[in-house]
């Protein structure tokens, strides 16, 4: 009993320090936001505002993978409901943003709720390979059903959001990118606070031990299925961005490769952090969009690069580079603390065989 | 329909499965000795495909010395894959899969500015670019080849698996690693071994298959998504599993997608889905809940 | 990796991804003088159509070489991007190509998804785009049809292959049926359509079961000869098809393996244009296909473009891909003569719309008023041994789209 109180208080203590430095990386990304959208290159803000979407995604993943402790691919699923359902209320001459975003945050919770039905009662490689089934699956139909996607090629031109009726449409490209870091940020604030405090604690019993976490009476299943759904509301919020700042999309956009670049951009992240999912998610992008300009054809090699060097130079993730440039502080913090919260960070996808 | 329009699908089904079979083996014994999910898998056969293609040049020598080169190449880039991820134990498969996706994403750059963005194929001997009249159906005689090699393959490969010490000590080492290292064997080195044959196994795969497939850009995404779907279904680390797992593959590409030809693009990933959800209880790599 | 962390250290993350957008910014550029211009070429340079990128990278610069590295009488610094795979990469190296690079026009363009998207960003910033392949259907939004003016293309329409050879398949099949397989994408359905509606109003009949061509998984699929045994149970009298890379390769292989070898393959001309016909090889041989370039035409460009083909060292015969980029820099290099002064997108366009006719490897186009591509001779090609390599050998002329 004595050592779970001793857990109960390092928890505590772990999620203050925690959650207290994920405001700050907060703080810091809106900071960083300001001073691209003071710069007075348009180019620049394009490219930022590109890039918030699949951050929004990597987020969502990071909740799954980082919190659930679920490695996913099918996060996809919900972002392509948001876009697709965003791109045809556009179409339909329905431009308001907070229309948008509520019924892409539905669309992707329904979607995410009803797969998580099935997808989480599976763990480990086969969640992983189940969810990459569901990327496949998405983009096939993406694909297949014209009359919604516009088939292969996808849709194009699709009319800009506006605040509110009256206001004009957002084209800007600085406007465009202040909008969509103001919803990406609230998305994340927003998941921050939800996977806070107590709800933190539970997540964390669940993968540290799953048998002793249902055996103590906790509603295993309905927890995860919450978490998963909720990350699927935020994907579908990802999805709206999309819409938002590309004004296009193609099956492509929310198929495998799109799933892969998110989860690998949580991993670098270092999972369980949500801003550092999103910093993994832009470090990717600026890697394939903005550096490998200058070297046409070689996308491939330097996010290859990228990727490898993110294992060596950063185990453990981004977030983790300051947690090791620190001085280790250990009189408070027994031992299988770090473990117990650490280990779901790094979520294995096997278990022993 | 009459009964023989299968036969031809079939046959067809059973060597690309084959092959397909070669290609995941080396996957799932890699994952399953070794523990490493390796995603630069597939850029390995699309490696042994362009080393044959630009080797094969129509005589038989050439050919020997093609399939030879491939999976020689195959077993070196398993040794570079083993060195690279012995530093990896114990920090889970997620960090496995971001360093050999981007040792995948740097081959395959580094493999089309070698051999350019083409699909190869090689230059086979001419007996072996003709057809065969069976059953009233044509059938190439490459495929046929291919066929034979690969049961050739596949038989030797369970024999080694099963006869030998050290396949004994693969399949030990997947079975429990600790017991392994009790014996005073060295699990690092089998890790390695296996990598390598495992790589092996690729380039093998890679140079048998370019006579059928071709190899170009696509080759290695493809290649690893097929095998990836083998081993999850095949149970990961099961060779039989991975080898029953194939054939089905092979077949619901071939017979599968003509008969069905509305869910052609659905199949596959929905075989797999199905499979995974049916048999959630009886797969080795899955996590006690 | 749990300990507590101090707050600022955690901020490095999203700060370091703030400053490599930073790094990017910093090295702008843009001075614009009236004796140099700047062009973007985007093309295919890494992913599955590298090869019809590279060609028309080719195309382009060859022009520029055979004419002092200048169109209209100014330099030329010419800007590469790499259009990848499709949208997803290829808008934002559209993106920097306008707006980082500020260049004056853009083309090139592989794919049609791609041209779909990036048109849409063109237009805004009225700078012309003279696409050099794909021209999709431009599917109007909401209703509303899309704005035009500032999109080119020195290619074709995808359909247009399948409408200029139907009329000879017909006759060469007489009653016969005609088995239509083409791969699944909106690329491969244009191409179909454009056969299978014209050939059906022409009185023509489809072998496929239901009247309906069949589609194949693309580009997952690598094997077709299930699909040729199939269609070979329909007993066709000719076969059509398009395929293009990869794909191509692998159909033209295994038809000659299937049941249907003996059966006449007619196709778009891609199916056997280019590299894929060296992989190809033999199996190609008798393919007949339609397209708007022979290598072999006998117009007294084509015999220069070809011999300075050769003489730039690219090894093979030049493509309708390289042709038609090389005929982009013909356009531009009119258009460009045209304007005085400083060069801006809406003067360059201006001036593209009066290009008038252009002298051409393909035998001289114009661009049709309202469709902004080009009115052209569609030819009739045969594979055959040209000397010691295969060649898409000029049969006879088919017929000149758009008609009207």
């Amino acid at each position: 009993m004595s050592r779970q109180a001793g857990r109960g208080v390092a928890e505590a203590l772990t999620t203050w320090h925690r959650s207290g430095s994920t405001w700050v990386a907060l703080g810091v990304a809106a900071a960083a936001v300001g001073v691209v959208a003071l710069s007075a290159d348009a180019y620049l803000h394009a490219t930022a505002a590109r890039m918030l979407p699949l951050a929004l995604l990597a987020v969502s993943v990071a909740v799954v993978t980082g919190h659930a402790g679920l490695p996913t691919l099918g996060q996809v699923a919900p972002y392509a409901a948001g876009a697709y359902t965003t791109a045809r209320l556009a179409l339909a001459g329905v431009e308001q943003a907070a229309v948008h975003l509520l019924t892409a945050a539905v669309a992707g919770a329904v979607l995410a709720g009803l797969l998580g039905v099935v997808l989480i009662r599976y763990r480990g490689t086969v969640f992983l390979m189940l969810s990459l089934g569901v990327a496949e699956l998405t983009a096939i139909t993406a694909a297949q059903w014209r009359q919604v996607s516009g088939g292969t090629d996808g849709l194009a031109g699709i009319p800009a959001v506006r605040l509110a009726p009256g206001l004009p449409p957002l084209v800007a490209d600085r406007a465009v990118l202040l909008y969509a870091a103001a919803v990406a940020l609230c998305a994340t604030v927003g998941a921050v606070i939800l996977l806070g405090g107590e709800r933190r604690m539970l997540l964390s019993a669940v993968r540290g031990n799953e048998a002793r976490a249902r055996a103590s009476g906790h509603r295993v299943t309905a927890y995860l299925w919450a978490v998963h759904t909720g990350a699927g509301a935020i994907a579908g919020i990802g999805g709206a961005l999309l819409i938002h700042t590309h004004r296009w999309i193609t099956p492509a956009d929310v198929g495998f490769a799109t799933a892969a670049l998110a989860l690998l951009a949580v991993v670098i992240g270092g999972a369980a952090s949500l801003p550092g999912a999103a910093a993994g998610a832009i470090a990717v992008l600026a890697v394939r969009d903005v550096i490998a300009v200058w070297l046409p054809g070689h996308a491939p090699l330097l996010l290859g690069a990228l990727f490898v060097a993110a294992v060596y130079l950063l185990p453990g993730g981004l977030t983790a580079l300051s947690a090791r440039l620190r001085p280790p502080t250990p009189s408070r913090r027994p031992n299988h603390v770090a473990h117990a919260s650490g280990s779901p960070a790094r979520p294995t996808a096997r278990s022993t065989p | 329909m009459r009964v023989d329009a299968y036969l031809i699908p079939v046959v067809d089904g059973v060597a690309y499965g084959l092959l397909l079979a070669i290609a995941a083996a080396g996957l799932t014994v890699a994952f399953g000795a070794g523990g490493v999910l390796n995603l630069a898998h597939g850029t390995l056969i699309a490696a042994g495909g362009y080393i044959a293609a630009a080797t094969s040049s129509g005589t038989w020598p050439s050919l020997a010395a093609a399939v030879a080169l491939a999976a020689i190449a195959g077993a070196a880039g398993g040794g570079v894959l083993a060195a690279a991820t012995a530093g990896l134990r114990g920090r889970g498969h997620l960090d496995q899969a971001l360093l050999t996706f981007g040792v995948a994403l740097i081959g395959g750059d580094l493999l089309t500015t070698v051999y350019g963005p083409d699909t190869l194929r090689p230059r086979l001997p001419a007996t072996l670019e003709g057809t065969v009249e069976a059953a009233g159906h044509r059938y190439p005689v490459d495929r046929l080849a291919v066929l034979v090699i690969a049961v050739l393959v596949v038989a030797a490969g369970y024999v080694v698996l099963h006869r030998t010490r050290a396949g004994r000590l693969i399949r030990a080492t997947v079975d429990d690693r600790a017991m392994v290292a009790g014996i005073g064997v060295n699990p690092r080195l089998v890790d390695a071994a296996v990598l390598m044959c495992a790589g092996a196994l690729a380039g093998l795969a890679g140079a048998l298959s370019t006579p059928i497939l071709g190899v170009g850009p696509g080759t290695a995404d493809t290649a690893l998504l097929l095998s990836l779907i083998i081993v999850v279904c095949g149970g990961l680390g099961s060779v039989p599993g991975a080898l029953a797992a194939a054939l089905a593959v092979g077949v619901v590409q071939t017979l599968g997608v003509t008969s069905f030809p509305q869910l052609a693009p659905y199949l596959l990933v929905g075989a797999m889905t199905v499979v995974l959800l049916v048999r959630r209880r009886s797969l080795p790599g899955q996590a006690a809940a | 990796m749990a300990h507590p962390i101090p707050r600022v250290r955690r901020g490095l993350a999203a700060t370091a991804a703030a400053g490599l957008l930073l790094a990017g910014a910093a090295c702008s550029s843009g001075a614009a003088d009236t004796t140099t211009v700047r062009v973007g070429l985007l093309v295919s340079l890494s992913g599955t159509y590298a090869t019809v990128g590279e060609d028309m990278q080719r195309g382009f610069k060859l022009y520029l070489d055979t004419h002092g590295g200048k169109l209209g009488g100014r330099k030329v610094d010419l800007i590469v991007g790499d259009e990848g795979d499709g949208p997803a990469t290829a808008v934002p190296a559209a993106q920097k190509l306008l707006e980082r690079d500020r260049v004056v026009a853009l083309t090139g363009l592989v794919g049609g998804a791609t041209v779909d998207k990036v048109q849409t960003l063109t237009t805004e910033k009225k700078i012309p785009l003279v696409g050099a392949n794909a021209r999709p259907a431009f599917t109007p939004v909401g209703g509303k049809p899309r704005d035009l003016a500032y999109t080119w293309h020195t290619s074709y329409n995808s359909d247009e292959p399948g409408i200029a050879i139907a009329e000879y398949v017909k006759a060469q099949v007489g009653d016969g049926e005609v088995y239509a397989i083409g791969p699944d994408y909106q690329g491969g359905y244009d191409e179909l359509r454009g056969f299978t509606d014209t050939f059906t109003r022409l009185g023509g009949k489809l072998a496929n079961p239901d009247g309906k061509t069949t589609f194949t998984p693309f580009p997952s699929t690598e094997n077709f000869l299930p699909y040729l045994n199939k269609a070979a149970e329909t007993k066709p009298k000719a076969v059509y098809t398009f395929y293009a890379g990869a794909a191509a390769v692998a159909f033209v292989k295994q038809y000659a393996q299937s049941d249907l070898r003996d059966v006449p393959l007619y196709a778009a001309g891609f199916l056997t244009e280019g590299s894929v016909l060296t992989a190809q090889g033999p199996a190609a041989t008798g393919i007949r296909n339609v397209l708007n370039y022979s290598p072999t035409l006998p117009n007294p460009t084509n015999q220069e473009f070809v011999a300075a083909w050769s003489a730039a060292g690219h090894t093979g015969q030049p493509t309708t891909f390289a042709m038609a980029s090389y005929d982009a820099a013909a356009v531009l290099d009119r258009a460009l003569a045209a304007v005085d002064g400083e060069v801006t997108g809406e003067k360059l366009n201006t001036a593209i719309g009066q290009v008038g006719r252009i002298v051409s490897p393909r035998g001289d186009w114009q661009f049709h008023p309202i469709e902004r591509r080009p009115v052209q001779r569609w030819y009739l090609r045969e594979v055959k041994a040209d000397g010691p390599v295969l060649s898409n050998v000029l049969v006879q002329d088919l017929t000149t789209l758009p008609t009207t």
